[in-house]
Protein backbone atom coordinates (compact mmCIF):
# COMPACT_ATOMS: atom_id res chain seq x y z
CA UNK A 1 0.00 0.00 0.00
CA UNK A 2 1.73 3.35 -1.11
CA UNK A 3 1.04 6.49 0.94
CA UNK A 4 -1.63 8.83 -0.49
CA UNK A 5 -0.29 11.99 -2.63
CA UNK A 6 -1.27 15.52 -3.17
CA UNK A 7 -3.33 15.19 -5.47
CA UNK A 8 -5.08 12.00 -4.17
CA UNK A 9 -6.07 14.38 -1.19
CA UNK A 10 -7.55 16.99 -4.08
CA UNK A 11 -8.96 14.00 -5.19
CA UNK A 12 -10.47 13.47 -1.90
CA UNK A 13 -11.50 16.84 -0.94
CA UNK A 14 -12.96 17.56 -4.45
CA UNK A 15 -15.12 14.70 -3.99
CA UNK A 16 -16.35 15.70 -0.60
CA UNK A 17 -17.22 19.18 -2.03
CA UNK A 18 -18.95 17.99 -5.20
CA UNK A 19 -21.00 15.69 -3.25
CA UNK A 20 -22.12 18.05 -0.56
CA UNK A 21 -22.85 20.44 -2.84
CA UNK A 22 -24.46 18.28 -4.75
CA UNK A 23 -26.87 17.00 -2.24
CA UNK A 24 -27.47 20.43 -0.95
CA UNK A 25 -28.43 22.20 -4.05
CA UNK A 26 -30.72 18.95 -4.87
CA UNK A 27 -32.40 18.85 -1.55
CA UNK A 28 -35.00 22.12 -2.27
CA UNK A 29 -36.25 20.51 -5.05
CA UNK A 30 -36.17 16.82 -4.22
CA UNK A 31 -38.66 17.95 -1.81
CA UNK A 32 -40.69 19.56 -3.72
CA UNK A 33 -41.20 17.12 -6.29
CA UNK A 34 -41.29 14.18 -3.67
CA UNK A 35 -44.39 16.53 -2.45
CA UNK A 36 -46.01 16.74 -5.68
CA UNK A 37 -45.88 12.89 -6.47
CA UNK A 38 -46.93 11.92 -2.90
CA UNK A 39 -49.74 14.65 -2.37
CA UNK A 40 -50.58 16.79 -5.24
CA UNK A 41 -53.01 15.11 -7.74
CA UNK A 42 -52.58 16.29 -11.35
CA UNK A 43 -52.90 15.45 -14.92
CA UNK A 44 -49.80 13.63 -16.44
CA UNK A 45 -47.91 12.69 -12.68
CA UNK A 46 -46.70 9.81 -14.67
CA UNK A 47 -44.52 11.94 -16.90
CA UNK A 48 -42.88 13.61 -14.03
CA UNK A 49 -42.15 10.06 -12.62
CA UNK A 50 -40.89 9.05 -15.80
CA UNK A 51 -38.75 11.91 -16.06
CA UNK A 52 -37.47 11.81 -12.76
CA UNK A 53 -36.30 8.48 -12.62
CA UNK A 54 -35.30 8.16 -16.19
CA UNK A 55 -31.18 9.75 -15.11
CA UNK A 56 -31.42 6.04 -12.48
CA UNK A 57 -32.02 4.02 -16.01
CA UNK A 58 -30.13 5.96 -18.48
CA UNK A 59 -26.13 5.40 -18.59
CA UNK A 60 -24.31 8.13 -17.21
CA UNK A 61 -22.23 8.73 -20.21
CA UNK A 62 -25.75 9.51 -22.10
CA UNK A 63 -27.04 12.26 -19.01
CA UNK A 64 -22.90 13.46 -19.61
CA UNK A 65 -23.12 14.24 -23.08
CA UNK A 66 -26.62 15.77 -23.08
CA UNK A 67 -25.11 17.88 -20.03
CA UNK A 68 -22.52 18.94 -22.54
CA UNK A 69 -24.99 19.72 -25.45
CA UNK A 70 -26.84 21.89 -22.80
CA UNK A 71 -24.24 23.31 -21.03
CA UNK A 72 -21.33 23.62 -23.95
CA UNK A 73 -19.85 26.86 -25.38
CA UNK A 74 -22.44 26.34 -28.15
CA UNK A 75 -25.27 24.79 -26.24
CA UNK A 76 -28.15 26.50 -26.04
CA UNK A 77 -27.98 27.15 -21.98
CA UNK A 78 -24.11 26.99 -22.35
CA UNK A 79 -23.98 29.87 -25.03
CA UNK A 80 -25.90 32.20 -23.21
CA UNK A 81 -24.02 31.78 -19.85
CA UNK A 82 -20.55 32.13 -22.27
CA UNK A 83 -21.49 35.33 -23.10
CA UNK A 84 -22.07 36.48 -19.91
CA UNK A 85 -18.82 35.27 -18.87
CA UNK A 86 -19.45 31.70 -16.59
CA UNK A 87 -18.12 29.17 -17.89
CA UNK A 88 -19.46 25.86 -16.80
CA UNK A 89 -17.97 22.45 -18.38
CA UNK A 90 -14.36 21.72 -17.50
CA UNK A 91 -14.90 23.75 -13.96
CA UNK A 92 -16.04 21.96 -10.71
CA UNK A 93 -19.43 23.64 -11.08
CA UNK A 94 -20.15 21.06 -13.78
CA UNK A 95 -18.95 18.04 -11.61
CA UNK A 96 -21.45 19.25 -9.22
CA UNK A 97 -24.48 19.32 -12.19
CA UNK A 98 -23.54 15.88 -12.82
CA UNK A 99 -23.51 14.36 -9.99
CA UNK A 100 -26.87 16.26 -9.13
CA UNK A 101 -28.62 15.10 -12.04
CA UNK A 102 -27.73 11.60 -11.66
CA UNK A 103 -27.83 11.16 -7.89
CA UNK A 104 -32.08 13.44 -7.59
CA UNK A 105 -34.05 10.08 -8.45
CA UNK A 106 -32.53 8.30 -5.36
CA UNK A 107 -33.23 11.70 -3.35
CA UNK A 108 -36.83 11.71 -4.53
CA UNK A 109 -37.23 8.38 -4.16
CA UNK A 110 -36.04 7.83 -0.59
CA UNK A 111 -38.09 11.48 -0.03
CA UNK A 112 -41.19 10.04 -1.53
CA UNK A 113 -40.86 7.01 0.85
CA UNK A 114 -40.86 8.59 3.99
CA UNK A 115 -43.30 10.94 2.96
CA UNK A 116 -46.43 8.25 2.34
CA UNK A 117 -45.58 6.51 5.39
CA UNK A 118 -46.72 9.76 7.40
CA UNK A 119 -50.52 8.85 8.82
CA UNK A 120 -52.99 10.88 6.58
CA UNK A 121 -55.05 11.54 9.56
CA UNK A 122 -52.42 13.86 10.91
CA UNK A 123 -52.82 15.79 7.36
CA UNK A 124 -56.18 16.10 7.65
CA UNK A 125 -56.44 16.79 10.97
CA UNK A 126 -53.97 19.47 10.55
CA UNK A 127 -56.19 20.36 7.15
CA UNK A 128 -59.73 20.41 9.37
CA UNK A 129 -58.14 22.55 12.45
CA UNK A 130 -57.68 25.20 9.52
CA UNK A 131 -54.13 24.98 8.85
CA UNK A 132 -53.30 26.43 5.12
CA UNK A 133 -51.49 23.72 2.83
CA UNK A 134 -48.20 25.28 3.32
CA UNK A 135 -48.98 25.23 6.95
CA UNK A 136 -49.31 21.52 6.69
CA UNK A 137 -46.45 21.53 4.96
CA UNK A 138 -43.87 23.39 7.13
CA UNK A 139 -45.24 22.12 10.56
CA UNK A 140 -46.35 18.55 9.96
CA UNK A 141 -45.14 17.03 6.69
CA UNK A 142 -41.58 18.68 6.86
CA UNK A 143 -40.57 17.85 10.42
CA UNK A 144 -42.20 13.96 9.82
CA UNK A 145 -40.08 13.76 6.83
CA UNK A 146 -36.63 14.12 8.74
CA UNK A 147 -35.15 10.52 8.67
CA UNK A 148 -36.48 10.18 4.90
CA UNK A 149 -34.35 13.70 4.36
CA UNK A 150 -32.13 12.42 5.80
CA UNK A 151 -31.88 8.49 3.89
CA UNK A 152 -32.19 10.06 0.71
CA UNK A 153 -29.03 12.95 1.07
CA UNK A 154 -26.86 9.97 2.78
CA UNK A 155 -27.74 8.04 -0.92
CA UNK A 156 -27.62 10.61 -3.14
CA UNK A 157 -23.77 11.82 -1.51
CA UNK A 158 -22.96 7.98 -1.69
CA UNK A 159 -24.10 8.04 -5.33
CA UNK A 160 -22.30 11.54 -5.80
CA UNK A 161 -19.03 10.11 -4.49
CA UNK A 162 -19.01 7.10 -6.93
CA UNK A 163 -20.01 9.22 -9.93
CA UNK A 164 -17.74 9.05 -13.02
CA UNK A 165 -19.56 8.41 -16.71
CA UNK A 166 -21.06 11.39 -16.84
CA UNK A 167 -18.53 14.03 -15.06
CA UNK A 168 -15.57 12.84 -17.12
CA UNK A 169 -17.43 14.29 -20.03
CA UNK A 170 -18.62 17.48 -18.34
CA UNK A 171 -15.53 18.28 -16.50
CA UNK A 172 -13.01 16.42 -17.44
CA UNK A 173 -10.11 15.04 -15.81
CA UNK A 174 -7.87 17.61 -14.38
CA UNK A 175 -6.15 16.80 -10.85
CA UNK A 176 -6.52 19.41 -8.27
CA UNK A 177 -9.60 21.03 -10.41
CA UNK A 178 -11.61 18.46 -11.54
CA UNK A 179 -10.65 15.27 -10.28
CA UNK A 180 -12.27 13.17 -7.91
CA UNK A 181 -11.46 10.05 -6.44
CA UNK A 182 -13.30 7.75 -9.34
CA UNK A 183 -11.73 10.02 -12.09
CA UNK A 184 -8.37 9.68 -10.10
CA UNK A 185 -8.47 5.99 -9.90
CA UNK A 186 -9.26 5.28 -13.58
CA UNK A 187 -6.48 7.26 -14.35
CA UNK A 188 -4.01 5.60 -12.01
CA UNK A 189 -5.28 2.15 -12.67
CA UNK A 190 -5.02 2.82 -16.82
CA UNK A 191 -1.04 3.18 -16.36
CA UNK A 192 0.99 0.27 -16.61
CA UNK A 193 3.49 1.90 -13.85
CA UNK A 194 1.16 3.38 -10.70
CA UNK A 195 -1.34 0.57 -10.91
CA UNK A 196 -0.57 0.41 -7.55
CA UNK A 197 -1.17 3.60 -6.30
CA UNK A 198 -5.19 2.82 -7.31
CA UNK A 199 -5.50 0.61 -4.16
CA UNK A 200 -4.94 3.53 -1.27
CA UNK A 201 -7.17 5.24 -2.82
CA UNK A 202 -9.67 2.57 -3.47
CA UNK A 203 -9.46 2.02 -0.02
CA UNK A 204 -10.07 5.36 1.06
CA UNK A 205 -13.52 5.31 -1.24
CA UNK A 206 -14.36 1.92 0.28
CA UNK A 207 -13.98 3.70 3.72
CA UNK A 208 -16.37 6.61 2.87
CA UNK A 209 -18.83 4.78 1.40
CA UNK A 210 -19.63 2.23 4.15
CA UNK A 211 -20.09 5.21 6.32
CA UNK A 212 -22.01 6.71 4.63
CA UNK A 213 -24.60 3.88 3.82
CA UNK A 214 -24.20 2.90 7.40
CA UNK A 215 -25.65 6.33 7.91
CA UNK A 216 -28.29 5.26 5.61
CA UNK A 217 -29.56 2.13 7.10
CA UNK A 218 -29.94 3.17 10.10
CA UNK A 219 -32.08 5.89 8.91
CA UNK A 220 -34.38 4.01 6.37
CA UNK A 221 -34.64 1.16 10.02
CA UNK A 222 -36.41 4.14 11.49
CA UNK A 223 -38.79 5.10 9.01
CA UNK A 224 -39.77 1.90 8.81
CA UNK A 225 -39.95 0.66 12.58
CA UNK A 226 -42.16 4.59 12.82
CA UNK A 227 -45.36 2.50 10.75
CA UNK B 1 -11.06 -4.47 -7.16
CA UNK B 2 -8.49 -6.51 -8.76
CA UNK B 3 -10.16 -9.80 -8.04
CA UNK B 4 -13.53 -8.86 -9.38
CA UNK B 5 -12.48 -7.20 -12.82
CA UNK B 6 -10.37 -11.61 -12.74
CA UNK B 7 -13.65 -12.62 -12.36
CA UNK B 8 -15.67 -10.65 -14.50
CA UNK B 9 -13.03 -10.99 -17.48
CA UNK B 10 -13.11 -14.91 -16.72
CA UNK B 11 -17.32 -14.90 -17.67
CA UNK B 12 -15.77 -12.39 -20.63
CA UNK B 13 -13.36 -15.17 -21.66
CA UNK B 14 -16.18 -18.09 -20.92
CA UNK B 15 -18.42 -16.07 -23.33
CA UNK B 16 -15.92 -15.51 -26.03
CA UNK B 17 -14.59 -19.49 -25.71
CA UNK B 18 -18.02 -20.58 -25.91
CA UNK B 19 -18.46 -18.77 -29.19
CA UNK B 20 -15.36 -19.35 -30.85
CA UNK B 21 -14.14 -23.21 -29.34
CA UNK B 22 -14.98 -24.75 -32.56
CA UNK B 23 -13.80 -22.80 -35.61
CA UNK B 24 -9.48 -21.76 -35.82
CA UNK B 25 -10.47 -18.35 -35.51
CA UNK B 26 -7.60 -15.40 -35.27
CA UNK B 27 -8.07 -13.57 -32.61
CA UNK B 28 -7.04 -10.03 -32.64
CA UNK B 29 -6.06 -7.83 -29.76
CA UNK B 30 -5.51 -3.88 -31.20
CA UNK B 31 -5.07 -0.73 -29.58
CA UNK B 32 -7.90 1.27 -30.96
CA UNK B 33 -6.88 4.03 -32.80
CA UNK B 34 -5.92 1.21 -35.59
CA UNK B 35 -9.64 -0.10 -35.76
CA UNK B 36 -10.41 1.48 -38.95
CA UNK B 37 -7.08 0.50 -41.14
CA UNK B 38 -6.91 -3.42 -39.42
CA UNK B 39 -10.57 -3.42 -39.91
CA UNK B 40 -9.83 -3.12 -43.73
CA UNK B 41 -6.36 -5.46 -43.61
CA UNK B 42 -8.51 -8.29 -42.03
CA UNK B 43 -11.05 -8.15 -44.71
CA UNK B 44 -8.81 -8.25 -47.33
CA UNK B 45 -7.04 -11.32 -45.68
CA UNK B 46 -9.93 -12.97 -45.32
CA UNK B 47 -10.86 -12.59 -48.50
CA UNK B 48 -8.01 -14.29 -49.63
CA UNK B 49 -8.24 -17.19 -47.28
CA UNK B 50 -11.38 -18.44 -47.41
CA UNK B 51 -12.15 -20.27 -43.85
CA UNK B 52 -9.99 -17.75 -41.85
CA UNK B 53 -12.24 -15.60 -39.16
CA UNK B 54 -11.62 -12.78 -37.15
CA UNK B 55 -12.51 -12.08 -33.81
CA UNK B 56 -10.90 -8.54 -33.53
CA UNK B 57 -11.09 -6.71 -30.04
CA UNK B 58 -10.13 -2.67 -29.80
CA UNK B 59 -9.45 -1.13 -26.55
CA UNK B 60 -6.82 0.83 -24.83
CA UNK B 61 -3.71 -0.89 -24.66
CA UNK B 62 -3.34 -1.40 -21.00
CA UNK B 63 -6.83 -2.73 -20.50
CA UNK B 64 -6.10 -5.32 -23.68
CA UNK B 65 -2.48 -6.34 -22.29
CA UNK B 66 -4.98 -6.56 -18.92
CA UNK B 67 -7.50 -9.34 -20.70
CA UNK B 68 -4.16 -11.00 -22.34
CA UNK B 69 -3.41 -11.36 -18.64
CA UNK B 70 -6.01 -12.82 -17.51
CA UNK B 71 -6.16 -15.31 -20.10
CA UNK B 72 -8.46 -13.25 -22.58
CA UNK B 73 -7.87 -15.56 -26.49
CA UNK B 74 -5.90 -13.73 -28.52
CA UNK B 75 -3.21 -14.08 -31.05
CA UNK B 76 -1.82 -10.93 -32.19
CA UNK B 77 -1.14 -7.94 -29.90
CA UNK B 78 -1.07 -4.74 -31.26
CA UNK B 79 -0.68 -1.37 -28.85
CA UNK B 80 -0.15 2.04 -29.06
CA UNK B 81 3.09 2.40 -27.11
CA UNK B 82 6.51 0.83 -26.00
CA UNK B 83 5.64 0.88 -22.37
CA UNK B 84 2.46 -2.11 -22.78
CA UNK B 85 4.09 -4.54 -25.24
CA UNK B 86 7.00 -4.24 -22.19
CA UNK B 87 4.49 -4.91 -19.40
CA UNK B 88 3.43 -7.48 -21.87
CA UNK B 89 6.80 -8.85 -22.75
CA UNK B 90 7.59 -9.35 -18.71
CA UNK B 91 4.95 -11.26 -18.08
CA UNK B 92 6.07 -13.02 -20.87
CA UNK B 93 2.32 -12.67 -22.58
CA UNK B 94 3.86 -12.85 -26.17
CA UNK B 95 6.21 -14.57 -27.70
CA UNK B 96 9.37 -12.60 -27.56
CA UNK B 97 11.03 -13.17 -31.23
CA UNK B 98 7.90 -11.94 -33.06
CA UNK B 99 7.88 -8.38 -31.35
CA UNK B 100 8.43 -5.38 -33.90
CA UNK B 101 7.21 -2.20 -35.26
CA UNK B 102 3.78 -2.50 -36.96
CA UNK B 103 3.58 1.83 -37.74
CA UNK B 104 4.27 5.13 -36.45
CA UNK B 105 2.04 8.24 -36.11
CA UNK B 106 2.44 11.90 -35.59
CA UNK B 107 1.20 14.12 -33.24
CA UNK B 108 -0.82 17.33 -34.22
CA UNK B 109 -2.63 19.85 -32.83
CA UNK B 110 -6.18 20.06 -34.31
CA UNK B 111 -9.05 23.02 -34.23
CA UNK B 112 -10.86 25.49 -35.88
CA UNK B 113 -9.05 26.62 -39.09
CA UNK B 114 -7.20 30.23 -37.99
CA UNK B 115 -6.57 29.22 -33.99
CA UNK B 116 -2.82 29.37 -33.81
CA UNK B 117 -0.29 28.21 -36.64
CA UNK B 118 2.67 26.84 -34.03
CA UNK B 119 3.81 26.02 -30.36
CA UNK B 120 4.39 29.42 -29.62
CA UNK B 121 0.59 30.39 -30.68
CA UNK B 122 -0.76 28.42 -27.87
CA UNK B 123 -0.38 30.82 -25.25
CA UNK B 124 -2.51 32.81 -26.73
CA UNK B 125 -5.15 30.30 -26.64
CA UNK B 126 -7.71 29.86 -23.58
CA UNK B 127 -8.38 25.90 -23.22
CA UNK B 128 -6.59 23.29 -24.53
CA UNK B 129 -7.40 19.89 -24.71
CA UNK B 130 -4.93 17.01 -23.93
CA UNK B 131 -5.45 13.46 -23.13
CA UNK B 132 -4.34 12.64 -19.29
CA UNK B 133 -0.95 12.26 -19.20
CA UNK B 134 -0.87 9.56 -16.77
CA UNK B 135 -2.77 7.14 -18.74
CA UNK B 136 -3.16 8.41 -21.97
CA UNK B 137 0.12 8.21 -24.43
CA UNK B 138 -0.69 10.98 -26.81
CA UNK B 139 -1.11 13.36 -23.70
CA UNK B 140 2.26 12.37 -21.99
CA UNK B 141 3.62 13.41 -25.60
CA UNK B 142 2.33 16.68 -25.75
CA UNK B 143 3.17 17.81 -22.01
CA UNK B 144 6.80 16.62 -23.22
CA UNK B 145 6.47 18.91 -26.19
CA UNK B 146 5.60 21.57 -24.10
CA UNK B 147 7.99 21.06 -21.71
CA UNK B 148 10.84 21.21 -25.05
CA UNK B 149 9.62 24.30 -26.13
CA UNK B 150 9.34 26.25 -22.84
CA UNK B 151 5.88 26.81 -22.92
CA UNK B 152 4.86 24.26 -19.96
CA UNK B 153 4.13 27.02 -17.58
CA UNK B 154 2.00 29.07 -19.35
CA UNK B 155 -0.09 26.47 -21.01
CA UNK B 156 -0.52 25.03 -17.26
CA UNK B 157 -4.19 27.06 -16.05
CA UNK B 158 -5.28 26.30 -19.67
CA UNK B 159 -4.78 22.67 -20.24
CA UNK B 160 -8.13 19.84 -20.34
CA UNK B 161 -7.34 16.26 -19.47
CA UNK B 162 -9.52 14.02 -21.58
CA UNK B 163 -9.98 10.05 -20.63
CA UNK B 164 -8.50 9.55 -24.27
CA UNK B 165 -7.41 10.80 -27.93
CA UNK B 166 -10.69 10.49 -29.18
CA UNK B 167 -12.07 12.67 -26.17
CA UNK B 168 -10.00 14.76 -27.34
CA UNK B 169 -10.86 15.46 -30.57
CA UNK B 170 -14.64 14.70 -29.77
CA UNK B 171 -14.20 18.42 -27.48
CA UNK B 172 -12.54 20.20 -30.73
CA UNK B 173 -14.73 19.30 -32.99
CA UNK B 174 -17.71 21.14 -30.98
CA UNK B 175 -16.02 23.50 -30.23
CA UNK B 176 -15.23 23.27 -26.60
CA UNK B 177 -11.77 23.71 -26.81
CA UNK B 178 -9.90 25.80 -28.80
CA UNK B 179 -7.82 22.98 -29.97
CA UNK B 180 -6.53 19.48 -28.84
CA UNK B 181 -3.71 17.69 -29.54
CA UNK B 182 -4.27 14.44 -30.95
CA UNK B 183 -2.78 11.92 -33.23
CA UNK B 184 -2.88 12.72 -37.09
CA UNK B 185 -4.71 9.66 -38.11
CA UNK B 186 -7.70 10.86 -35.28
CA UNK B 187 -7.24 14.33 -37.00
CA UNK B 188 -8.14 13.16 -40.10
CA UNK B 189 -11.40 11.51 -39.21
CA UNK B 190 -12.77 14.77 -37.83
CA UNK B 191 -14.94 16.79 -40.08
CA UNK B 192 -15.24 20.54 -38.14
CA UNK B 193 -11.48 20.39 -36.65
CA UNK B 194 -8.71 20.58 -39.26
CA UNK B 195 -4.83 20.12 -38.61
CA UNK B 196 -3.31 23.91 -37.39
CA UNK B 197 0.11 22.17 -37.23
CA UNK B 198 2.44 19.06 -36.76
CA UNK B 199 4.06 19.13 -33.78
CA UNK B 200 7.53 19.44 -34.75
CA UNK B 201 9.18 15.96 -34.28
CA UNK B 202 12.50 16.92 -32.41
CA UNK B 203 9.60 17.49 -29.43
CA UNK B 204 8.44 14.55 -28.40
CA UNK B 205 9.62 10.68 -28.62
CA UNK B 206 8.49 8.83 -31.84
CA UNK B 207 4.71 7.18 -31.63
CA UNK B 208 5.32 3.64 -32.16
CA UNK B 209 2.99 1.06 -32.67
CA UNK B 210 4.86 -2.29 -31.87
CA UNK B 211 2.74 -5.50 -32.13
CA UNK B 212 3.65 -9.53 -31.70
CA UNK B 213 2.22 -12.59 -31.49
CA UNK B 214 1.17 -14.42 -28.08
CA UNK B 215 2.14 -16.92 -26.99
CA UNK B 216 -0.77 -18.92 -28.14
CA UNK B 217 -0.61 -16.96 -31.53
CA UNK B 218 2.79 -18.20 -32.39
CA UNK B 219 1.38 -21.79 -32.18
CA UNK B 220 -1.72 -20.50 -34.71
CA UNK B 221 -0.67 -21.08 -37.96
CA UNK B 222 -3.47 -19.04 -39.71
CA UNK B 223 -2.42 -16.11 -37.00
CA UNK B 224 1.48 -16.47 -38.36
CA UNK B 225 0.46 -16.20 -41.78
CA UNK B 226 -2.25 -12.63 -40.69
CA UNK B 227 0.90 -11.71 -38.57
CA UNK B 228 3.47 -11.77 -41.82
CA UNK B 229 0.91 -10.06 -44.75
CA UNK B 230 0.51 -7.35 -41.68
CA UNK B 231 4.64 -6.67 -41.98
CA UNK B 232 3.86 -6.89 -45.74
CA UNK B 233 3.64 -3.86 -48.52
CA UNK B 234 0.08 -4.30 -48.78
CA UNK B 235 -0.68 -3.18 -45.16
CA UNK B 236 2.06 -0.36 -45.59
CA UNK B 237 0.00 1.17 -48.66
CA UNK B 238 -3.20 1.24 -46.55
CA UNK B 239 -1.56 2.89 -43.94
CA UNK B 240 0.23 5.26 -45.73
CA UNK B 241 -3.38 6.12 -47.03
CA UNK B 242 -4.97 5.77 -43.11
CA UNK B 243 -1.78 8.63 -42.48
CA UNK B 244 0.30 6.58 -40.64
CA UNK B 245 3.75 6.91 -41.23
CA UNK B 246 5.30 3.79 -41.75
CA UNK B 247 9.05 3.92 -41.63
Amino acid sequence: MTPLSSTDYDAIRLSLQVSVAATLLSLPLGFAVAYLITFVRFRGKIVLEVLVNLPLTLPPVVVGYFLLLLLGKHGWLGSLLNEAGFRIIFTLKAAVIASAVVGFPLLVRSLRIGMETIDPQLINASRTLGARWYDTLLTVILPLSGPGLIAGSSLMFARSLGEFGATIIVAGNIPGVTQTIPLAIYEYASSPTSEKMALSLCLVSVVISVIVLFVHELMARKTARRD
Amino acid sequence: MKCLSKIIIHLFCLVALATSALADNINLSVAASLKEVINELSDSFAKKNSGVKFLKNYGASGALAKQIESGAPSDIFITANLEWMDYAKNKKLVDTSSVGTFTYNTLVFAGAPGKAASMQDLVKLDTIAIGSPKSVPAGEYAMEAFKKAGIDKQLEKKLVYAKDVRECLMYAERGEVDGAFVYKTDALLAKQAKILFTVPKELYPRVTYPMALTVAGAKNRDAAAFFTYLHGDEAKTLLSKFGFAVR
